[in-house]
């Protein structure tokens, strides 16, 4: 879509007004001097007294005589009788000038409008208006008086076109408006790209100086510097509040999960045990979520194959039937938070196992992207069921609400890590049948 | 009978972990923050710590670090925040193992026993601060770079900084206000572009030694990383 910038707009604003200015100054001239659109042509009378005294006086009189009525509006000449044919339009029969041919009778010989010859037309429109109008009126059988007249230039007492002034001033007041404009207009575009640099978890983005701009950019200026100064306490407040949080539940978690070792009963001993894990994890998993929503996740080379060994050997020593299809070493690169990542396929893996009984990890590289499935041997995830999995609180067997564990976060925050990350996670069916989870990172590229 | 500090500013934390290992036949110490800790310290000497990493005052990697350059005691380290393991047991803390909060006693009994195994008495050394990455060698101590092959390269002592700043955080990506801070700390004359010539020379240098490497990338929202992995020697 085209869009005009500010300073486009305040010009052509500021362009309008004074066309509208030197409108109204003409007008007003027009006005003024009682001119109107007939006064190009010359009144009958005159013509008729300008014959008159042409045929009283002797031929060798005329140059003078013409020279004195002559103007730059009304050209006249004395001409043979024969006179050539011209390129005209004729206005014999135009009613508007049908009292020439009753204060002239006989004598007017024609009234045409001269058209020039011109590589370029003037517009149709305006040819009664910029053309000469020609009158031809017979003086003695063998002289015919030729007069042109004029559309009137109008001239202000200094000799220029009325409206020049104006129209200097207008121009004048234009390149200083376009000037100032501009001033006032580049300090907001470096804001903008000021404003672009600021990160809520980084150090504070220097704004812009902006010495001499106009009272409103710079309300704007302090306004932006107000807002990332907000914008940086909430976060810091937010993390703050993370790490308190992480610090203090998992104190207490420690001393319940020591104490938890007093009840005398092994079932129940082990089932506190285990809730106050999945305690932890619902947490760990929130706060995360909560972290790279703020963007305030770690940036690191990570080569993903040991780090999902690592995940696969701590399962497969519990006894869980997971495979993996690895990637040679130090391929398999991507940028990104260990932590993060670690959990997105800690949850995926998780979950294949609770819901899938197994967990089959297949690691490939396509283009610029790393592409991890995790399939299971489930009964797999229906088409309509994939979207709405991904929200937080959401499980797929809400019969058996809670029975097998979990508070249906997983998903959610393992899809809100990897688009943190510029990645995606997507459900698919597996070959075998089963529910396929496919998250895509960016592969690493040293520049 | 082996004796265990534990230190920790949670008083139920204490008396719980102490109350577990003492029941298994240890002796135990407790300490609430690093002041305490000094104290038993020149009383007796432990045969294993178990440390807090946040405590308020002087906080666990303090600690750690400082334990670690006088005394060869085994250090069992608890943390609160799982994201903070890697560098626990990095090389930049050196804590023997650790568990995160929350554990389960027989986690904690097993990493005690295993530690007390392995913590032979050893002769204590200053740990080397020499970093091998590609084909170079760097020794912060020296302030020198080496290449296995060709001696050593002439670096400026701002490129060393830098240098140092990538081989101390390997693969991690770094800002530029995080390397500014971190070499000669952020001045008022010093911009973004100083670090992008910064790094450029460095980069040319280490190319020159090392065709085709490409060891320090840039990455897309203005960051630098240091492309290979490190790893200490002697």
């Amino acid at each position: 879509m085209f869009r005009l910038s500010l300073s486009r707009r305040l010009v052509a604003i500021g362009g309008a007004g004074f066309l509208a200015l030197w409108i109204a100054l003409i007008s007003f001239y027009y006005l003024a001097n009682g001119l109107s659109r007939t006064a190009s042509n010359p009144p009958p009378g005159q013509i008729a007294a300008i014959v008159t005294l042409l045929k009283a006086e002797p031929s060798v009189r005329w140059p003078a005589l013409i020279d004195a009525v002559s103007s730059p509006i009304l050209d006249l000449s004395v001409v043979g009788i024969d006179l050539a044919p011209e390129n005209t339009l004729d206005l014999w029969e135009d009613p508007e000038y049908r009292i020439y041919r009753e204060v002239l009778g006989d004598d007017l010989l024609s009234i045409r409008l001269l058209v020039p010859e011109r590589r370029f037309r003037r517009p149709r429109l305006l040819q009664g208006v910029l053309n000469p109008v020609q009158f031809r009126v017979r003086l003695a059988p063998d002289r015919v008086l030729v007069m042109e007249t004029r559309t009137p230039f109008i001239v202000s007492w200094f000799g220029l076109p009325a409206g020049l002034g104006a129209g200097l001033i207008g121009t004048l007041f234009g390149v200083a408006a376009l000037i100032v404009f501009h001033r006032e207009i580049r300090p907001l575009t470096r804001l903008a790209a000021a404003v672009d640099r600021i990160d809520p978890v980084g150090a504070p983005v220097a704004l812009p100086k902006l010495k001499g701009a106009a009272p409103e950019t710079q309300a704007l200026l302090k306004a932006f510097d107000r807002l990332q100064t907000r914008l940086h306490a909430i976060v810091r407040a937010r993390l703050a509040l993370i790490g308190g949080i992480q610090h203090d539940v998992r104190t207490f978690a420690t001393r319940l999960r020591l104490r938890v070792e007093h009840i005398p009963n092994v079932r129940e001993r082990e089932k506190a045990a285990t809730d106050i894990d999945d305690m932890i994890e619902l947490l760990d998993n929130a706060l995360l979520a909560g972290r790279a929503g703020v963007g305030a996740l770690d940036e690191e080379l990570l080569d993903l194959v040991p780090l999902l060994e690592a995940e696969v050997t701590d399962r497969r020593a519990a006894g869980a039937r997971i495979t993996l299809a690895a990637l040679p070493p130090e391929t398999a690169l991507v940028i990104g938070d260990r932590l993060a990542l670690r959990r997105v396929f800690a949850n995926l893996i998780d979950n294949a196992l609770k819901y899938g009984g197994a967990a089959h990890l297949a690691l490939a590289i396509e283009a610029e992207w790393l592409r991890v499935t995790v399939d299971d041997e489930g009964p797999g995830i229906s088409a309509d069921r994939r979207e709405i999995l991904m929200e937080p609180f959401v499980r797929l067997e809400t019969s058996r609400a809670r029975k097998t564990g979990g508070a249906g976060l997983g998903l959610a925050v393992a899809r809100n890590l990897a688009e943190a990350h510029g990645g995606t996670l997507e459900i698919d069916d597996a070959p075998s049948g089963g529910a396929r989870l496919i998250v895509q990172l960016r592969l690493f590229c040293s520049q | 009978m082996p004796t265990i500090l534990i230190v920790d500013d949670d008083a139920d934390i204490r008396q719980l972990v102490g109350d577990l290992l003492s029941r298994e036949g240890f002796a135990i110490e407790t300490a609430e923050d690093a002041r305490a800790m000094d104290e038993v310290l020149r009383r007796r000497e432990p045969d294993l710590m178990i440390l807090d990493l946040m405590m308020p005052g002087e906080d666990g990697l303090s600690v750690c670090r400082r334990i670690r350059a006088t005394r060869p005691l085994p250090i069992l380290m608890l943390t609160a925040k799982s994201d903070e393991t890697d560098r626990v047991v990095g090389l930049e803390l050196g804590a023997d193992d650790y568990l995160v909060k929350p554990f389960g006693p027989r986690e904690l009994l097993a990493r005690v026993r295993a530690l007390l195994r392995r913590a032979a008495p050893q002769v204590f050394q200053p740990p080397s601060r020499r970093y091998a990455f590609d084909r170079f060698i760097a020794d912060l101590d020296a302030r020198q770079l080496e290449t296995t092959l060709e001696g050593v390269v002439s670096l400026t002592s701002g490129e060393f900084e830098l240098l140092s700043c990538f081989v101390l955080r390997p693969r991690r990506v770094l800002s530029r206000d995080q390397i500014l801070d971190w070499t000669h700390g952020r001045t008022a004359d010093s911009f973004d572009r100083t670090v992008d010539l910064l790094v450029s020379r460095l980069r040319k240098k280490l190319e020159a030694a090392s065709p085709g490497s490409n060891l320090i990338s840039t990455v897309r929202n203005g960051g630098y990383l240091l492309t290979v992995p490190v790893r200490q020697v002697t």
